[in-house]
């Protein structure tokens, strides 16, 4: 199984060739295949557990390490945020499965190499950052 | 029963529905979240977004006169065209891009009352096409003053104690943060509201369908309550310029005020200002009651008691998104 150093790089290169339109198509796409949340998580977010508050979008997150010491990010983004979604959908699965040590180690700087810095604007681009910097944080404390 | 007293400026999804295809008029998007539109936009909508396209990449500014020119140009927009904004959050951005319209003089300009949230409540379709129309030649005017307020003209009208209203939630307002709860701190260093603002949340404009509320209803808040006055000049501000202008648009349009205008720097600008009075709590204070009161006492202002304990910000913390949900107590979007 590929590390999530090859991964991310895969994603960049594929992100390389998009234009700012087919990037933000990218993002929607990778949005809709976020996993629901499961009971369980539903949950522990009714009783609001995972929310993120530096993100003006309600986002839940969840960066989890299973038994074997895998990563696994369990998410939630309102659906009228699918640039938030995506890009959290997109990490997820660079993460997925992964040692958490690894997972921690997500580039600080992926916004800006995925070009999404010059589609959505500065403001919004440090926003993504912020949320890559909470999940490093999230499973850098979970390893 | 009241009536808006600019009717005109809004139009019904009915009505677009109708002039789809119209070449006189030209539907524009303006979101939050960019990827809204991908997903799925009004068809025939051009984008405008308020970040890439209206705002200058070097100076902290709206793109100038030539940029603004080629914008129109590009999406189709020639001089005589009729704009309909729409978007997200209750038309937030919609109409901080119809305020950017006016600022270059674009005279026939229209807001889709109630946005993407109406549209999607009627059941209309969206499209994922990609749209792109001839390209016009346009010409801007020169920037409109009378809608815009820069710094020193919001401390003059500040000191001579004329309307001002602070648009933030009542927490920013208070000074208890300095951005939006929920949403991160968009670097202002200093918390509180400019002296005399008095603090109507933008959301009490809305109805829950993302609709403007009726006159009436607009009329009892900002008239019957808040005693405000049309005849009086006016500035409207919040953290970054966009809540408001939705409410510059519900003050100027919808219960026409005569003379208002949009402090677009807003409390980024005056929460990092060196030597600009700022009031905490929950009086207004400001200098209209420091005149009136006697010369030691320091007007009736920082109401700390009921304030609870500032919320700690680094001051290095990551500026907004700018995009994303509803904010505190929201009419619109969950």
């Amino acid at each position: 199984m590929e590390s999530v150093a090859a991964r991310i790089d895969e994603v960049v290169e594929e992100f390389a060739d998009l234009d700012s339109r087919e990037k933000l198509e990218m993002l929607v796409e990778y949005a809709a295949g976020l996993e629901p949340l499961s009971p369980a998580y539903e949950a522990r977010k009714a009783a609001a557990e995972g929310r993120i508050h530096e993100c003006q979008t309600p986002v839940f997150l969840w960066t989890e390490a299973d038994g074997d010491g895998r990563a696994h990010l369990v998410a939630d983004v309102a659906p009228e945020a699918p640039t938030v979604k995506g890009f959290v959908a997109l990490l997820a699965a660079a993460v997925v499965g992964r040692p958490v040590a690894e997972a921690a180690e997500i580039p600080d700087d992926l916004v800006e190499r995925l070009g999404l810095g010059q589609v959505l604007g500065m403001l919004r681009a440090r926003g993504l950052q912020a949320i890559t910097a909470r999940i490093r944080r999230g499973f850098a404390e979970a390893a | 029963m009241p009536s808006y007293a600019h009717p005109e400026v809004l139009v019904s999804t009915d009505w677009v529905a109708e002039h789809l295809t119209d070449p006189q008029v030209r539907i524009v998007e303006s979101d939050e979240d960019r990827a809204l539109y991908v997903q799925g936009h009004i068809p025939g909508a051009v984008e405008i977004d308020w970040q890439t396209d209206l705002q200058d990449s070097v100076e902290r500014d709206y793109i100038d006169r030539e940029a603004f020119e080629r914008l129109c140009a590009e999406k189709g927009i020639a001089n005589d065209t009729t704009v309909v904004f729409y978007g997200d959050k209750s038309n937030w951005w919609a109409c901080y891009a119809f305020w950017v319209f006016k600022l270059y003089g674009h005279e026939n300009c229209k807001i889709m009352n109630g946005g993407r949230k109406r549209w999607e409540l009627d059941g209309r379709p969206w499209s994922t096409e990609r749209v792109s129309y001839p390209a016009t030649s346009y010409s801007a005017q020169e920037r409109d003053k009378s809608v815009r307020a820069l710094r020193d003209e919001v401390l003059k009208h500040q000191k001579a104690g004329k309307q001002l209203l602070d648009v933030r939630s009542p927490e920013e307002y208070r000074g208890e943060r300095t951005h939006m709860p929920d949403y991160p701190n968009e670097g202002a260093v200093r918390g509180g509201h400019i002296p005399g603002a008095l603090n109507v949340p933008w959301p009490q404009n809305c109805q829950e369908d993302g609709t403007f509320k009726e006159a009436r209803d607009l009329e009892k808040l900002y008239i019957k309550e808040l005693k405000m006055k049309r005849r009086s000049p006016t500035i409207a501000y919040c953290r970054i310029g966009e809540r408001s202008s939705l409410t510059w648009f519900v003050l100027k349009y919808l219960l026409g005020f005569g003379n208002v205008r949009n402090y677009d720097g807003s409390w980024l600008e005056w929460g990092n200002c060196v030597g600009v009075p700022i009031v905490k709590g929950v009086e207004p204070g400001g200098s209209v009651a420091a005149k009136t009161a006697p010369a030691a006492a320091p007007a009736a202002v920082p109401a700390a008691p009921e304030v609870p304990a500032p919320v700690a910000q680094p001051p290095a913390e990551p500026p907004s998104l700018g995009f994303g949900t509803a904010p505190e107590t929201p009419p619109a979007e969950g």
